[in-house]
């Protein structure tokens, strides 16, 4: 509690930079029999997953796979759509726990609509990226790995969110258990310098190489293509189907 | 004391039957007690000027701070009750690190302005407290580079400002303000007109009772002028020497 005190509400004036201004849940320690980090851990549906984000001159694309997971074993969803729409121009991949993702979707799209109602004008990614970071740290989600992308005034930007609140940008990343396959289909192939047309196809691939080989990850592919213009999102069964024509 | 105010100025801030909030009101009479800031925006940045004149001159003039840099890129000025002043800086302090702890960049001067009179405001609605005796002009450059003045009230609500100045004498620095405004005018240009207002409160001016501030939109950054180099300013204005 800080000196500054709400007399009407009694709450501490000053905010909690790694707390969520609304909606805030159960903060389980971080270890122990029956904590939430413990549950998680357990037979709870995980992503597997494997989540590509890259980044261009004309915006970033994200691509995901669609399987959910009981520990890579048993596919316990086909459908799952794994990219979601955070901010007008930006977008997060649920990694990890399905409830702790959900809920951690949830949560940074209400403070950046909080932040721009109040503000009049949208988050920047980085300021986005920071918040997330934090509340992976030290807020109530533990068992996530997303990768947050996104388009603001200063360019196009692609950030992965590590479960202890590690905040890393970069050209592309890649999170989840196919990362592996999915980054060797991306080194040696990307170019800052390519078309969006052309980091679509090659996200999508990332992800089919991965869900060729890893059995977390499969099902087909959700694409998110943020430009300065906003989201778009459109999901195929068959990984074919989302890449370009030739 | 009209009758009509009987309980109403007393105690909690309660409203009045003809609705006004009389706690806010002698708030506010403390603001006029206090001697007075000017804050000036120009198109290059923003000014603060404040006059620190000592009762005695015992006292060393260089503890009455009026003046108060809150983050790299703003600053406020106070006029009314000093301690008051302190807390809200302290608090507008914590809101801007609280800024860049959470998004990792610089708080804006509006949404600062609008974290410190949320603040004051919930000093009005709140029984066992008094308000906040005191109006800060709070001055900065947005991370975008653009320079903003705001006004905190005691009642909790901001007010945004080309120029203005709080404490005593308001209405005759206003009319000063008003007339000599220009948007356009360079950082200097602005020190010169917050000086020359301040100095309209009749009292003399003299480099070491004086204390200004700026934030210029180049470097974005608060700057505090020392005493040597307020001098040259009032010595161009001419209004060093009082005509006594």
């Amino acid at each position: 509690m800080s000196d500054f005190v709400d007399p009407v509400t009694g709450a501490d004036a000053l905010g909690d930079p790694s707390a969520p201004e609304l909606g805030a849940i159960e903060t389980g320690d971080r270890g122990g029999d029956g904590s939430r980090t413990a549950r998680d851990d357990g037979a709870v549906n995980k992503t597997g997953t494997t989540t590509v984000g890259i980044a261009t001159e004309e915006g970033v694309v994200v691509a995901t796979d669609m399987r959910a997971s009981l520990g890579g074993r048993f596919v316990s969803n086909k459908s799952v759509q794994k990219v979601e729409q955070i901010h007008p121009t930006a977008v997060l991949t649920l990694v990890g726990s399905v409830g702790g993702a959900q809920s951690f979707v949830r949560t940074l799209r209400a403070e950046a609509d909080l932040y721009e109602v109040r503000r009049d004008e949208p988050m920047s990614v980085h300021a986005l990226a920071t918040l997330a970071g934090n509340f992976a740290r030290g807020g109530p989600w533990f068992a996530i790995n997303p990768v947050l992308a996104g388009v603001d005034h200063e360019g196009s930007h692609v950030y992965s969110i590590d479960p202890a609140g590690g905040v890393m940008k970069d050209d592309y990343t890649v999170t989840g258990s196919g990362m592996a396959l999915a980054y060797g289909t991306i080194e040696g192939e990307y170019d800052r310098e390519m078309s969006l047309a052309d980091a679509r196809d090659l996200a999508v691939r990332a992800v089919e190489a991965a869900s060729a080989r890893d059995t977390g990850s499969g099902n087909g592919v959700y694409v998110a293509t943020v430009t300065g213009d906003g989201v778009d999102i459109e999901g195929f069964d068959d990984t074919a189907e989302a890449l370009t024509p030739r | 004391m009209q009758d009509n105010q009987q309980a109403y100025d007393r105690g909690m801030t309660i409203f009045s039957p003809d609705g006004r909030l009389y706690q806010v009101e002698y708030a506010r009479e403390a603001i006029k007690r206090g001697t007075a800031s000017v804050g000036v925006r120009t198109d290059a940045g923003v000014v603060l000027a404040a006059d620190r004149r000592a009762r005695s001159p015992l006292i060393e003039e260089s503890s009455i701070e009026k003046l108060h840099r809150v983050d790299d890129h703003v600053a406020v000025a106070s006029a009314g009750h000093v301690a008051d002043a302190r807390q809200l800086v302290e608090f507008a302090r914590r809101k801007a690190q609280e800024n860049r702890l959470r998004y990792d960049e610089p708080i804006d001067v509006e949404t600062l302005a609008k974290e410190v009179t949320d603040y004051i405001q919930r000093y009005t609605q709140s029984g066992g407290v008094r308000p906040f005796g005191v109006a800060l002009a709070i001055a900065g450059v947005d991370p975008d580079g653009t320079p903003r003045l705001f006004e905190t009230d005691p009642s909790g609500t901001p007010y945004e400002w080309k120029a203005t100045a709080i404490g005593g004498d308001r209405e005759t620095l206003h009319a000063h303000l008003e007339d000599g405004y220009r948007a356009d005018a360079d950082l200097d240009g602005g020190i010169a007109l917050a000086l020359e207002t301040l100095a309209e409160s009749g009292e003399e001016l003299d480099a070491d009772s004086v204390e200004v501030t700026t934030v210029d939109v180049e470097s974005g950054r608060v700057r505090s002028l020392d005493p040597e180099a307020i001098e040259p300013h009032l010595t161009d204005l001419d209004i060093e020497v009082d005509d006594e």
